[in-house]
């Protein structure tokens, strides 16, 4: 777990920390592939949601090249632009590692596919 | 006109059997006519009969609503046995195209026993029909069902008393048995490899997830997953699930690799339909944008088996700059108490922003009995209510509660999670008293009222 669809949801939340808090940084990362069942609607509904160039250069840095640059048209997605989206968001599970803010530093823990996003008090 | 089909309901969660209808009619996209008289839509009782289109939209019904028992088309209906006759006999046209299929014919009642004989007498009485089709006991393909309908007897008394003195009579083709039988086995907690004390039950999981109108292509969170129980059922009916905890280990499990919510995910067979469980507190949530999420459901932490918590110290006293040098590798962070009161208008106004337009709020609200009035459910801008029924404990009841995002509304901040945001979004509602404030204490108190002092 720690699938590229969820990392692409989450920014850094430390108190004060609002800008360049957006995409975190992978550290240290182990990755499985598992196979996932391909829903067209589920990616095409989710796609108006994703900030793509976020998406693109996260999977370049897990070594993953499929995604254009930009995002083709609705109306020109074929299935081989959605089958790589669909491998990139929900085929990729960062298993081990970190997350890290490129702004503040700080370290969001990965142990056994869960994510600790949880903040300290002095960063509440 | 649509046709008429009997359902068959289980005799539980009165309250639950119209919001379950009309969610699944909903997903389904299809008309469900309820009949016209108070007494034929009575929820304890086990027999309703509704108008749909076709046969398709009974077996959905059959296999989505968790309260169906299975569903008939419906050949003759009557208070007494010379009525349902001749009502059968009026409907001919439905059923004489099965005269030559092979077939089945079964006789039961509800709150009784039919004798043996008299059974056999039913059977015969049925021969105008004139069914010529080999009669097969195992995979017949017409199911004959004859049913009469007994008032509750809340004394000692054998099965067979009264017979024949039935409330109502009801003969029908069986379309489909319902899957909640096999649901509810599949989803025992007790068969589950992993869970915890505060795990919720399988049936009450499965009608969240259907008031909740889980199906593919869709995204529902859990933002108080705990062990997992409302993220598997609504998995299993094809979403994309996402739970979160301020509690990892909740989620983790002792010393379990996997943690232990994907290994009952991984038995069910619905791990790769969950998302992502993440481990932090909604008060201090990562998300990056609102408008993601096709429904949320949760039965939140009310404090009495576990206590909601939240991020940030209870008292005030000078916060460090930095981190303890002890902090580092620990899972130390301070938490303090949150109010239910708080966590439900949070929640409502977290959902708020979280879903997309249209998008549902599912969740269980206990209050006290006595003090619950429909105005203690909170309520904002853009969120409106659509069920709300209750599951009744005695003194307290919990609420499942389902709210719908408005279709056409503006894009919602993040809340903030403090007074100043609660009250400015609901007003009063945001402090007044209520059924559920302070529920915790009331709980322990036993639901006595301020300054009763007996007992």
């Amino acid at each position: 777990m720690v699938r590229l669809i969820t990392h692409n949801l989450l920014a850094c939340h430390v108190r004060g920390c609002t800008t360049n808090n957006f995409p975190l940084a992978f550290k240290d990362v182990e990755i499985q592939l598992r196979e996932a069942e391909f829903n067209q609607d589920f990616l095409r509904g989710f796609l108006p949601k994703l900030e793509w160039r976020a998406l693109v250069d996260t999977a370049k840095s897990l070594n993953d090249q499929s995604l254009p640059d930009t995002p083709p048209a609705p109306e020109q997605m074929d299935t081989e632009f959605l089958k790589a989206l669909h491998h990139v968001l929900l085929e990729i599970h960062v298993e081990e590692g970190a997350m890290v803010c490129a702004n503040c530093g700080h370290v969001y823990p990965i142990s056994n596919g869960i994510p600790n996003m949880l903040l300290q008090e002095h960063e509440l | 006109m649509g046709r008429k089909y009997l359902i068959y309901y289980a005799i539980a969660h009165a309250e639950f059997r119209f919001p379950e209808l009309q969610s699944i009619s909903e997903l389904f996209g299809f008309q469900v006519s309820l009949p016209d008289s108070e007494e034929d839509r009575d929820p304890t009782r086990p027999f309703m009969i509704v108008e749909l289109d076709e046969d398709r939209h009974a077996r959905l019904l059959a296999q989505r609503c968790i309260l169906v028992k299975a569903i008939y088309e419906l050949l003759g209906e009557g208070v007494t046995y010379e009525q349902l006759h001749a009502s059968t006999k009026s409907n001919k046209s439905i059923w004489d195209k099965y005269q030559q299929n092979s077939f089945r014919f079964e006789v039961t009642a509800v709150n009784h026993t039919i004798p043996s004989e008299r059974k056999v007498k039913i059977m015969e009485d049925f021969e105008y029909m004139e069914f010529q089709g080999p009669i097969t006991l195992a995979d017949a393909s017409v199911v004959l069902t004859y049913f009469e309908e007994y008032p509750i007897k809340h004394t000692l008394r054998k099965r067979t008393e009264g017979d024949g003195d039935f409330d109502r009579a009801f003969f029908g083709r069986l379309i489909e048995e319902g899957a909640c039988r096999s649901l509810k086995h599949k989803f025992d907690v007790k068969q589950r490899v992993y869970y915890g004390n505060t795990t919720m039950d399988a049936e009450i999981s499965l009608l969240m997830a259907n008031q909740a109108l889980a199906a593919p292509g869709k995204l529902i969170y859990d933002p108080y997953c705990g062990t997992g129980s409302m993220l598997f059922t609504s998995a299993f009916f094809g979403a994309m699930v996402f739970g979160s905890d301020i509690d990892g280990r909740q989620m983790r499990g002792k010393n379990l690799n996997p943690p232990g919510i994907f290994q009952s995910a991984d038995q069910y067979g619905v791990l790769n339909r969950i998302l992502d469980c993440c481990t932090f507190d909604i008060t201090r949530n990562p998300f990056r944008t609102g408008g993601i999420l096709d429904a949320i459901v949760s039965d939140p932490p009310y404090g009495v088996r576990a206590g909601a918590k939240r991020l940030g110290r209870a008292k005030e006293r000078p916060v460090p700059r930095a981190p303890l040098e002890t902090y580092e590798n620990t899972t130390s962070y301070v938490r303090k108490p949150y109010e239910l009161g708080d966590l439900t208008a949070d929640l409502v106004l977290l959902a708020r922003y979280l879903l997309r337009p249209g998008g549902r709020l599912v969740w269980f609200l206990p209050t006290a009995s006595e003090e619950y009035q429909d105005v203690d459910i909170p309520v904002c801008e853009g969120m409106e209510l659509v069920a709300n029924s209750e599951q009744n404990f005695g003194k307290w009841g919990r609420r499942l509660i389902t709210m719908r995002k408005s279709t056409n509304c503006p894009e919602y901040p993040p809340p903030s999670f403090d007074p100043a945001y609660r009250m400015a979004e609901l007003g009063d509602q945001a402090t007044a008293p209520s059924g559920h404030r302070g529920f915790r204490e009331k709980y322990f108190a036993g639901f006595k009222k301020i300054g009763d002092s007996s007992n």
